[in-house]
């Protein structure tokens, strides 16, 4: 038991060291067609009907994959189909296997946000904002389920208001690396890039004084993701017998997550901040239905 | 074409840079490349404006090596003396300029100064000779802001043939679609696509409008390419609850067309062919219907009916 534990501890502290590496890794590996972003075209090969598990631009020249988020709205909006099973399925999938640990290793607008923490400056705290956590949901449920299968034209088509009125990640990945190589795209950018640009600087400007101010408020692949959390395989552990209550989790936690309280908080990015930080190593990740048990920390 | 040219430009850009430097120590490490320039012949327009291109670059480039020195030349040069001279060969000028002022540099710096006016002079006699031969070299080719801003040189490129059907069953031969036009407005579109569906009817308009020059517009779904049926009927069915009277075709996707249309990522895309079957200029990507785009498509369309004439 002593063993296993011990083994549990080194994986959960290696992942959350290592955790900066495997971005990197993945933000390439769902970007690949890197020689893209001179020619100036995009993949269309046959991976393109299968999602990426983060939030990766679909017209990124490089990607890999399609963005869950932007299938999503396209298929919803387009006059055949109100509701996408498929892509639901993948959501669900990546939910279920890894929940919001996504948002901590896998995406790419996390980490894009994680290196920008980095750049010394001041720092603000998110405590007092949780509120605004509640807004991802309804970016969510509106930009992206409703609207775009609600608001119609005469032929029975929406438009994917997430990415066509909100997403900074569109404008990063694809419009600028786009037009800055393609006159014709370049010429037919207008009001809707500057907005969206204007969106992007402020996603930066605001990721040097918070901590991943897009994942906490507006990520609707966040939001649904943070759902997830709670029936996903992959969960974070707190051992009780072995919990000083010192609350050194809590205070380096950058989510604004108590991992003693909640473990699989809707919050959580299973960055790992609190398993390194533990003295007692009392944290870790643990993955199936073992956890089962632990779960029921969490009501009291 | 156009990104080629960009890239060019710019590895240009970042060799003159590190020419920069190196020339600072020796004047005469120059004098071949712009020989390579100099006696370039080019062969048509294009050419000719790429030269021009180079050489202007090379000028900027000789003087940007030893600014200051020339900066120092410059405020030595007597305002009233610029109009009296009557050769307008710039190179001369330069040399009269340092010959003026010749006790004010070290004979080192007179070298440098001399063998730079003089390549300056000869780079001059050449764009002349070019400007003479190709009166429309001087012009910056094809990237400005505006997508008709490509005009002819730049874009001599032949619109993929095809042997297709329109969504009536009809034979359609690419070579004839486009001679039998004066000029052909191609709209690439899909049937889930939302600006694309949004835009039929102003295409509708514009075919019209067309058939009184004694042109067209024609659509190809990319859904419908290889005779899909499902497509074709719900391509038909939009086509029609929009009013879309024109001609909508397909090809098979694996001919040179249907490898064309399965490069395109951004729809709709429409291009402009004239009636030797080239395409004019770079394509309009997004819908035509705002009036920046629809302001290029008309200067497109015009060039394309000029074409025709000559």
């Amino acid at each position: 038991m002593w063993e296993l534990d011990n083994r549990k501890q080194i994986i959960s502290k290696g992942l959350s060291r290592f955790r900066g590496w495997i971005q990197a890794a993945a933000a390439l590996l769902t970007n690949i067609h890197l020689p893209n972003f001179f020619k100036g075209g995009i993949y269309q090969g046959k991976a393109k009907a299968v999602c990426v598990p983060g939030l990766n631009c679909y017209s990124c020249p490089a990607a890999s994959g399609a963005c869950p988020i932007g299938s999503f709205q396209a298929v919803v909006g387009s006059s055949k189909f109100s509701f996408s099973y498929y892509i639901t399925g993948f959501l669900i999938l990546f939910g279920v296997l890894l929940g919001r640990f996504i948002c901590g290793f896998l995406c790419p607008f996390g980490w894009l946000q994680d290196l920008l923490h980095k750049i010394p400056g001041k720092k603000l705290s998110t405590e007092r904002l949780k509120p605004l956590t509640y807004l991802k949901y309804a970016v969510l449920f509106f930009t992206v389920i409703a609207l775009p299968a609600l608001v119609v034209n005469d032929v029975g088509m929406g438009d994917p208001f997430f990415c066509k009125y909100l997403c900074p990640q569109g404008v990063l990945e694809g419009a600028i690396p786009l037009s800055a190589v393609n006159p014709g795209i370049r010429s037919a950018l207008g009001h809707l890039f500057t907005g969206k640009l204007m969106i992007l600087i402020g996603v930066v400007v605001l990721s040097l004084l918070f901590y991943r101010p897009f994942c906490k408020w507006i990520c609707p692949l966040g939001a649904f993701y943070a759902l997830m959390n709670k029936v996903s395989l992959l969960g974070i552990k707190v051992d009780e017998h072995r919990c000083i209550s010192c609350g050194a989790c809590r205070r380096v936690c950058q989510m604004d997550v108590d991992v003693t309280s909640s473990p699989n908080h809707t919050e959580c990015i299973r960055c790992g901040k609190c398993i390194n930080a533990c003295p007692t190593d009392a944290v870790s990740f643990c993955y199936g239905f073992a956890s089962d048990s632990n779960r029921n920390g969490e009501k009291k | 074409m156009t990104m080629f040219l960009l890239i060019l430009v710019l590895a240009f850009g970042l060799t003159a840079c590190g020419k920069a430097k190196n020339n600072r120590e020796t004047a005469s490490g120059q004098t071949s490349e712009s020989g390579t320039l100099l006696s370039a012949e080019p062969g048509d327009a294009k050419e000719a404006a790429d030269l021009y291109q180079k050489l202007m670059q090379k000028e900027e480039e000789i003087q940007s090596a030893n600014a200051t020195l020339w900066e120092k030349l410059f405020l030595t040069i007597d305002k009233d003396q610029v109009v009296s001279g009557d050769n307008n060969n710039y190179g001369d000028f330069l040399l009269k300029a340092i010959e003026a002022a010749k006790d004010q540099f070290t004979t080192d710096e007179l070298k440098i100064l001399n063998d730079g006016a003089g390549q300056i002079r000869e780079i001059e006699e050449k764009l002349m000779a070019l400007e003479e031969k190709y009166p429309d070299c001087v012009k910056i080719p094809g990237e400005g802001e505006s997508a008709a801003a490509g005009s002819a040189e730049s874009s001599q490129e032949k619109f993929p043939d095809f042997q297709g059907k329109d969504l009536d069953g009809k034979d359609v031969n690419s070579n004839e679609l486009f001679s039998g036009n004066t000029v052909t407005v191609v709209n690439f579109w899909f049937t889930t696509c939302k600006p694309c569906v949004g835009e039929l009817a102003d295409l509708d308009a514009l075919n019209q409008e067309l058939a009184q020059k004694g042109g067209a517009v024609v659509g190809i779904n990319a859904f419908t390419l290889d005779g899909n049926e499902g497509a074709i009927a719900e391509a038909k069915e939009i086509l029609s609850k929009k009013g879309a009277a024109y001609q909508n075709l397909w090809f098979d996707s694996d001919s040179d067309a249907g490898r064309f249309t399965a490069g395109l990522y951004a729809f709709p895309t429409t291009y402009v062919v004239d009636q030797n079957g080239n395409i004019v200029g770079q394509p309009i990507v997004g819908a035509v219907t705002s009036p920046e785009q629809t302001k290029a498509l008309h200067a497109l369309i015009e060039q394309a009916l000029a074409n025709g004439k000559s």
